[in-house]
């Protein structure tokens, strides 16, 4: 089923990566004080196995904030920063050294905010671009392998979902520049929502 | 000796002597180790959630299933019930403020697996579980012994 779609899926999630890569630069310009700008976007499609692999291993060090969808969407929704983007982030953000391993509570909750304005700002340009409203639950933040970081995801959807639509967004600024990873694992009935209201009826 | 095997989530594997397998990044999921020390023989299989629905293609996903999966190939592969010991590692709570009932389904595979292995009449004797951190497990065949590793360097034989 959701194979025959992918393609369709694909060609719509680029639409809505660009621009919702496009606000997130804008909201962490003002969240940070520095101009940054969107400098690559990709997109893909999938298959959950392959995950940790397009995002360079499971064992890897990443910070991973995750919420999910409460409405007539259903998705969960993980926004990974690789090690050197959370250090980068958070450090200029706080000003202090930062040990990955022990975040102070000021420290993670920077962390969640950061990623929360990630993935709401794709939000909105995908519930723009579809006109649905989405509601995302308070998102919680972790620094831990990447696996680790990935099964309660996988947990909470589990035979449910077998797709993940991955975008990849290079955020440059004038010294810096960081990866954010957007991840979203809809429901079957939410990818057909989306190809619904976009004319394509799946 | 070779590199050892990578087993991910819904994977199951066996190995003799002197082979090694590993599990990387486990956080809510339990890898369940069982081990032949008379035949050097023994497996993992890497669960993602507590119970197996009532038609289930993967049993490798499942606590209950996996274990009852993993028990049966070993002693296809000639190993004797009665020596067989268990070792579980995972179930970390990674996002412990979201507030969904699932946000601890971690407690939920140990403990699934826990009662499917008392049920099959196989012995626990070590494990390394809970707690908030995400962890790697390297089962070495040769000794039966689980190296652990959680992400900031602490590593734990068990």
């Amino acid at each position: 089923m959701i194979d025959e779609k992918a393609g369709k899926v694909l060609e719509i999630i680029k639409e809505f990566a660009n621009i919702g890569a496009g606000s997130a630069a804008t909201a962490l310009s003002s969240l940070l004080d520095v101009e940054l700008m969107n400098d690559v976007t990709t997109c893909n499609l999938l298959p959950l196995a392959k995950v940790p692999e397009w995002l360079g291993g499971a064992e890897q060090i990443v910070a991973g904030t995750y919420t999910y969808l409460c409405g007539d969407l259903k998705s969960g929704i993980l926004v990974v920063l690789p090690q050197e983007s959370a250090l980068a982030l958070l450090n200029h953000l706080t000003k202090e050294n930062i040990d990955l391993a022990h975040l102070t509570p000021i420290q993670t909750s920077a962390l969640k905010e950061v990623g929360n304005i990630c993935l709401c700002w794709y939000l909105i340009a995908v519930s723009k671009m579809i006109d649905v409203d989405m509601i995302p639950a308070p998102p919680d933040a972790t620094v831990d392998l990447l696996g680790a970081v990935m099964d309660l995801p996988l947990a909470s959807l589990g035979e449910k979902v077998d797709t993940a639509i991955a975008v990849h967004t290079s955020f440059k600024g004038i010294d810096r520049q960081f990866d954010g990873y957007f991840l979203m694992l809809p429901e079957e009935s939410t990818l057909k929502l989306i190809l619904d209201k976009m004319g394509e009826p799946g | 000796m070779t590199e050892p095997r990578s087993i991910g989530i819904a994977q199951l594997a066996i190995v003799h002597a002197p082979d090694q397998l590993v599990c990387l990044g486990l956080g809510s999921c339990v890898a369940i180790v069982v081990y032949d020390p008379g035949l050097k023989t023994g497996g993992i299989v890497h669960v993602l959630l507590p119970r197996a629905p009532p038609k289930c293609d993967v049993p490798e996903k499942y606590a209950d299933s996996g274990v009852k999966k993993l028990i049966k190939e070993l002693l296809s592969h000639g190993t004797s019930k009665g020596r067989l010991v268990a070792k579980l590692v995972g179930g970390a709570q990674m996002f412990s403020n979201l507030n969904l009932a699932i946000a601890n389904i971690g407690r939920e595979n140990v403990m699934e697996a826990r009662k499917t292995l008392h049920e099959q009449g196989v012995k626990i004797v070590a494990e390394e579980l809970y707690g908030s951190r995400g962890r790697s497990a390297v089962f070495d065949s040769s000794t039966g012994k689980v190296t652990v590793r959680t992400a900031f360097g602490n590593t734990r034989v068990i």
